[in-house]
């Protein structure tokens, strides 16, 4: 009985619809955009502005440290300027002093010295006049119990030699 | 012929005319095209629900699906036909968009193979929806008699044209646009609901007769080509009947165009 192309059935149109489908799809439709406008839809909604203001704020923030991190960067350059300058000034400070004090030490070992050797030299002038002096009265003790020796001999020998008496004579004879 | 006259081609209306599973017999009569709809309304909430209910602030898997087709209808759809004031209309024309792509795409979803979309049943309904909300929008924003001054009288018109160009206007902005919104959708996917069986049963039937076989890759070709062409064709519906539908209710808005 079913002998048609196409569309040559008459007893179910094609292009008219049906009560039931038409509930059903309204109802299906209706229902979604109910449910998505006031439940599925504003958490996807959300998280999408959520990440829109995150990426915005981000943006600023990595803005601001930038800016921060720049002004930081020319505080410690300054700072370091500032550090190196100090840092040579108290060297150059340290190099004066040290100059300084080296010299003052150096002036006062000299004086030091100078003043070791003056007083070593007045010490052994001292020693050499003690020495002169002993050596001078024992020299002096020596001398005359030399010439006492001498003389005691030289008596002893008037006694026996004639050339001796014979001088004594000759004097005797002289100096009357 | 004679060689493909035993090639049974069921009449249009047998392709359409799917029996009813639930309450047969009463107007709340469920049947293939009901699940399908049903089907997509419960597709398009899960998708969403699930992307929301784990959103993160670096998306994933479906949540960025889901974000890019927010964004494609915000600024495709949205933000080109109706300004930065329609951005209230977002989650509506994307319930829209993927209410129509879903109805649609059961076109080639094996064994279901049927898009809800080939039914006035479903276009109707979608045309006078959308109908009935730009001509709302209209009225509310610009009140009744503004509303139908801007969109009967075209501006800069010399007054004798105006008796020839009003009930064009009537005719083009309140007659005609529900009309082939709903006749567009319903035909594209009709055709290519048409089209995808008329190749399926050439294969089959070829597949069957020894003689023919030889011809079977050029049918069963056309019917791989033809199930690519359909996905597109469903995108591409959903994306017009939703830009229309986005257009009209800025225009609505906009008042004066």
């Amino acid at each position: 009985m079913h002998i048609y192309i196409f569309g040559a059935n008459q007893a179910f149109n094609p292009i008219l619809p049906a009560t039931g489908e038409i509930i059903w799809s309204v109802i299906s439709f209706v229902v979604l955009l109910a449910l998505l406008v006031k439940f599925a839809f504003p958490p996807v909604k959300k998280i999408m502005t959520d990440r829109t203001a995150k990426i915005r704020s981000d943006i600023e923030a990595a803005e601001m440290a930038r800016l921060e991190a720049e002004r930081v960067l020319a505080e410690y350059r300054s700072q370091l300027e500032e550090g190196r300058k100090e840092a040579n000034r108290l060297v150059d400070e340290a190099r004066k002093t040290a100059g300084l004090v080296r010299e003052d030490l150096l002036k006062r070992a000299q004086e030091e010295a100078a003043d070791i050797k003056r007083r070593a030299d007045e010490s052994l002038i001292i020693e050499k006049e003690r020495v002169m002096s002993e050596l001078r009265s024992s020299v002096g003790d020596l001398a005359v119990e030399l010439a006492s020796r001498v003389i005691s001999y030289e008596i002893d020998r008037v006694s026996i030699d004639p050339l001796v008496v014979q001088f004594l004579s000759e004097v005797g004879a002289t100096t009357k | 012929m004679f060689l493909l006259g035993s090639i049974n081609f069921p009449p249009i209306g047998e392709l359409l005319n799917w029996k009813s599973i639930l309450f047969g017999g009463s107007a709340l009569a469920l049947n293939k095209i009901g699940l399908i709809t049903i089907a997509a309304a419960v597709v398009t909430i899960v998708m969403f629900g699930l992307a929301g209910r784990g959103a993160k602030l670096v998306p994933t898997g479906l949540q960025n699906v889901v974000e890019y087709s927010v964004e494609f209808v915000t600024n495709l759809i949205v933000l080109d036909a109706m300004g930065p004031e329609g951005i209230t209309w977002v989650p509506w024309l994307v319930g829209m968009f993927f209410f129509i792509l879903f109805s649609n795409l059961f076109e080639v979803i094996p064994f279901i193979q049927m898009p809800a979309t080939a039914r006035t049943s479903v276009t109707i309904p979608l045309a006078l929806i959308s109908y009935i909300t730009f001509v709302a929008v209209g009225i509310k924003k610009q009140g009744f008699g503004k509303y139908l001054k801007g969109a009967l009288i075209p501006k800069g018109v010399p007054l004798p044209l105006l008796p020839l160009l009003i009930p064009l206007e009537f005719l083009s902005t309140f007659i005609v646009r529900p009309f082939a919104l709903a006749i567009r959708l319903f035909g594209n996917m009709l055709a290519g609901h048409l089209l995808l069986v008329t190749f399926a049963i050439l294969s089959e039937a070829l597949f069957v007769k020894s003689l023919l076989l030889i011809a079977l890759p050029l049918p069963f070709a056309m019917l791989v080509v033809v199930t690519g062409y359909e996905i597109f064709v469903s995108a591409l519906q959903a994306f017009i009947f939703t830009t229309l539908t986005a257009v009209y209710i800025g225009e609505a808005m906009a008042g004066d165009h």
